[in-house]
């Protein structure tokens, strides 16, 4: 059974997209924690400390994503975690890349197919473990 | 998974000196491998918490409640376990109680963790005795256990919980409801949440009319969103956890819940044997005796 935590940072209150991806992912056979809107990384952190999930998913519109991810990356590290962390939402192609060379494991835009963000969550966790 | 695999001993030792990290992973310990986590918890010294259950229908201001309760308490070191419902088609689940709840998430004296029901039918999760065992174990003031947003019948959390607050909302049903067996039997205390709402008035009345003559139980009028009412809920459990601690009905409920306890245990076994056996042609008697000869050899496989 895998546990995920779909969390959102930042001041937007744009959730449709993290209820998508959360139904999705309950609909895959995964347990999903939902925070709710407006988290700071700090809360994102402990929950999914707490939590013990097994994977992190960040979704954020707001623009402030290369401040409010690499704090929650920075974070997780200082925590003694090294869970795999994807976000979603609207992101520029060069901080995707930016992101991902900072370590997160994909970045999904607007139109990404529920069905293939399940699939790789899945295989982001299997990875994790080995 | 990488998360989980931590040792035991690790755990053990964690546990000793309140990390919290490792009851973060005490707790997994509980979902996956209970009788596992059972056995450190054997290890450990339990504090004697008072464990609250909170319960209610769908709705009616439970998670809120208990996220007001956190607002209002100084320096108590509280363990909060929230359920919600597994799908029956995938096993999936969107654990969504803890949206009322972050402001708390940062908080040293509280600890917040979700767990799936995973189709258990009392309203709790298979592994709620291991998980509430884990917060005695690390020490904390109170235990207060959410359970899923329930109908009637699902009245588990009073095998496990010292007392039972019953949530309402004055949108609930009329007086036939209350008078109907199960739930509203199990309340040490009542709650009716939403008193702004002018029906909270009738609905007080109609409750006290019912709840009136063989045993008394406490209503309180609350409004969760604004805080009204709950300073005084507190202080009543806390007034009421003295009071059964020093009657003797605290000793007589844990008795009860180390039984269920091990009930759960024995039943989990029972699935286990279900899932994995093979029918090959027997009848209904020896399907039953061949489930009693494999739960005995199970006993020999843990001396």
């Amino acid at each position: 059974m895998i546990k995920v935590m779909i969390a959102k940072p930042g001041l937007d209150g744009h959730d449709r997209g993290a209820k998508v991806v959360a139904r999705a992912l309950r609909d895959a056979g995964m347990e999903v924690i939902y925070t709710g809107i407006r988290q700071t990384p700090e809360q994102i952190v402990q929950s999914a400390v707490d939590e013990d999930v097994d994977i992190l998913g960040i979704s954020i519109l707001s623009g402030a994503h290369m401040k409010l991810i690499p704090r929650i990356l920075d974070l997780l590290k200082s925590k003694g975690s090294n869970m795999p962390v994807f976000v979603g939402g609207i992101i520029p192609k060069e901080d995707a890349e930016k992101l991902k060379a900072l370590g997160v494991a994909e970045v999904y835009g607007p139109g990404a197919p529920t069905s293939e963000i399940a699939e790789q969550v899945k295989r982001f966790v299997e990875h994790s473990s080995t | 998974m990488s998360n989980t695999r931590v040792r035991e001993d690790e755990i053990l030792e964690g546990m000793k000196s309140h990390d919290r990290r490792s009851l973060a992973k005490m707790l997994s310990l509980c979902e996956k491998a209970p009788d596992m986590a059972n056995e450190i918890l054997d290890k450990l010294s339990k504090k004697t918490s008072h464990v609250i259950g909170i319960t209610g229908s769908p709705g009616v201001g439970k998670s809120t409640l208990i996220s007001t309760i956190l607002d209002k308490m100084n320096g108590k070191k509280i363990g909060i376990v929230v359920v919600d419902p597994s799908s029956p088609f995938t096993g999936g689940a969107l654990l969504g109680d803890r949206v009322r709840m972050q402001s708390h998430a940062t908080d040293k004296n509280f600890f917040i963790r979700s767990f799936a029901n995973k189709g258990a039918l009392g309203g709790l999760s298979p592994s709620i005795y291991e998980a509430c065992d884990a917060f005695e174990a690390f020490g904390m003031d109170d235990v207060i256990i959410e359970t899923v947003g329930v109908g009637q019948s699902e009245v588990d959390v009073a095998n496990i919980a010292d007392t039972v607050v019953v949530v309402l909302s004055p949108d609930n049903g009329d007086e036939v409801q209350m008078l109907k067996a199960g739930l509203m039997e199990i309340a040490d205390l009542f709650v009716i949440n939403k008193s702004d709402n002018p029906r909270s008035q009738i609905l007080l009345s109609r409750l006290r009319a019912v709840t009136s003559g063989n045993k008394e139980v406490p209503i309180y009028l609350t409004n969760a969103v604004t805080g009204e009412g709950v300073e005084r809920l507190l202080d009543d459990l806390d007034d009421r956890f003295f009071q059964i601690s020093s009657n003797g009905i605290l000793v007589q409920k844990r008795k009860k819940r180390l039984l269920h306890h091990a009930q759960s245990i024995v039943r989990r076994e029972i699935d286990h044997l279900i899932q994995n056996l093979e029918i090959n042609g027997r009848n209904l008697k020896e399907i039953r005796n061949q489930l009693i000869e494999e739960l005995c050899k199970k006993d020999d496989q843990n001396n």
